[in-house]
């Protein structure tokens, strides 16, 4: 394999933020990045996505379970 | 060495904060198992429980979020099986198919100028950050997350809302590190192109 396509890149980004790329192929993919924009956004897009998912709004916790949990924890208080 | 009495490590756990924090996860994951979001909730206060009662003997040998999260898989494939859901829990461990995780109408194809190349390049989202905190990006990032194939958004879940590594989730789900893998590939795909979609007003 002597170049990456963004065909591809985008199949890689998993590995690639994994740091689980061989090293040849590592090097490819960060060459392309050198010279292809577009795959730079995707690279950033796919990043920001991930970083949105960490930063998900807690769903709201049922009083039923909070009672629940209340009534353990009071006996064993 | 005295063990700690069961009401100091009680104490020294902020269930409610704990609570909070994994809920939507642990929902999220039972719901994959069993027929209904009623019964999901009854498999969270249930692992819940669990987890109250067995706080004391937590020995620490791996990470509090693991140990609760591994009570949480047992009981709902428990809970699963008992209903006899329809997709066989052994089909979690398959093999995923071979195919790519994008449509291939967004490359140039082998008769193009430059194949495999971007025909349709993504467009940079204007201050990303901002845009994908707004609640509205929020709301449709979660829809996404649930509308995405089971397995997939039971890997994004763990990896990317809740922070397992790699080892973790393949352990927690029985999975091999390669099916891990293009589970997690796919399913950030998918959530990517939908907040595409969001960003560019589609």
């Amino acid at each position: 394999m002597d170049e990456i396509t963004c065909r591809d890149l985008v199949e890689l980004v998993t590995p690639y933020l994994e740091d689980a790329l061989d090293e040849p192929t590592l090097d490819l993919l960060e060459e392309h990045l050198v010279m292809c924009d577009w795959c730079v956004d995707y690279l950033e897009q796919i990043r920001a996505t991930i970083g949105a998912l960490s930063t998900m709004p807690a769903e709201p916790v049922p009083a039923r379970l909070r009672e629940a949990l209340a009534g353990v924890l009071r006996e064993a208080g | 060495m005295p063990s700690a009495s069961p009401t100091t490590t009680l104490r020294a756990v902020d269930f409610d904060r704990l609570i909070e924090q994994h809920y939507g996860s642990m929902k999220r994951m039972a719901r994959t198992f069993v027929g209904s979001d009623a019964v999901a909730e009854e498999v969270v206060q249930d692992t819940w429980l669990a987890i109250v009662a067995g706080i004391d003997r937590f020995e620490g040998r791996s990470s509090l979020q693991t140990w609760m999260f591994s009570i949480l898989t047992n009981k709902a494939k428990t809970r699963g099986a008992r209903e006899r859901r329809s997709t066989p829990l052994s089909c979690l461990g398959g093999r995923e198919p071979d195919e790519p995780a994008i449509d291939a109408d967004r490359f140039q194809s082998d008769d193009d100028a430059w194949p495999g190349h971007w025909a349709t390049p993504p467009r940079p989202w204007q201050k990303p950050e901002r845009r994908l905190l707004s609640l509205e990006a929020r709301g449709h990032l979660k829809a996404a997350l649930d509308a995405l194939p089971e397995r997939q958004r039971l890997v994004v879940t763990l990896r990317d809302v809740e922070g397992f590594g790699a080892d973790e989730v393949c352990e927690l789900l029985d999975l091999s590190p390669e099916n891990q893998r293009v589970l997690l590939h796919r399913g950030r795909t998918r959530l990517r192109a939908t907040l595409e979609a969001y960003v560019e007003g589609v």
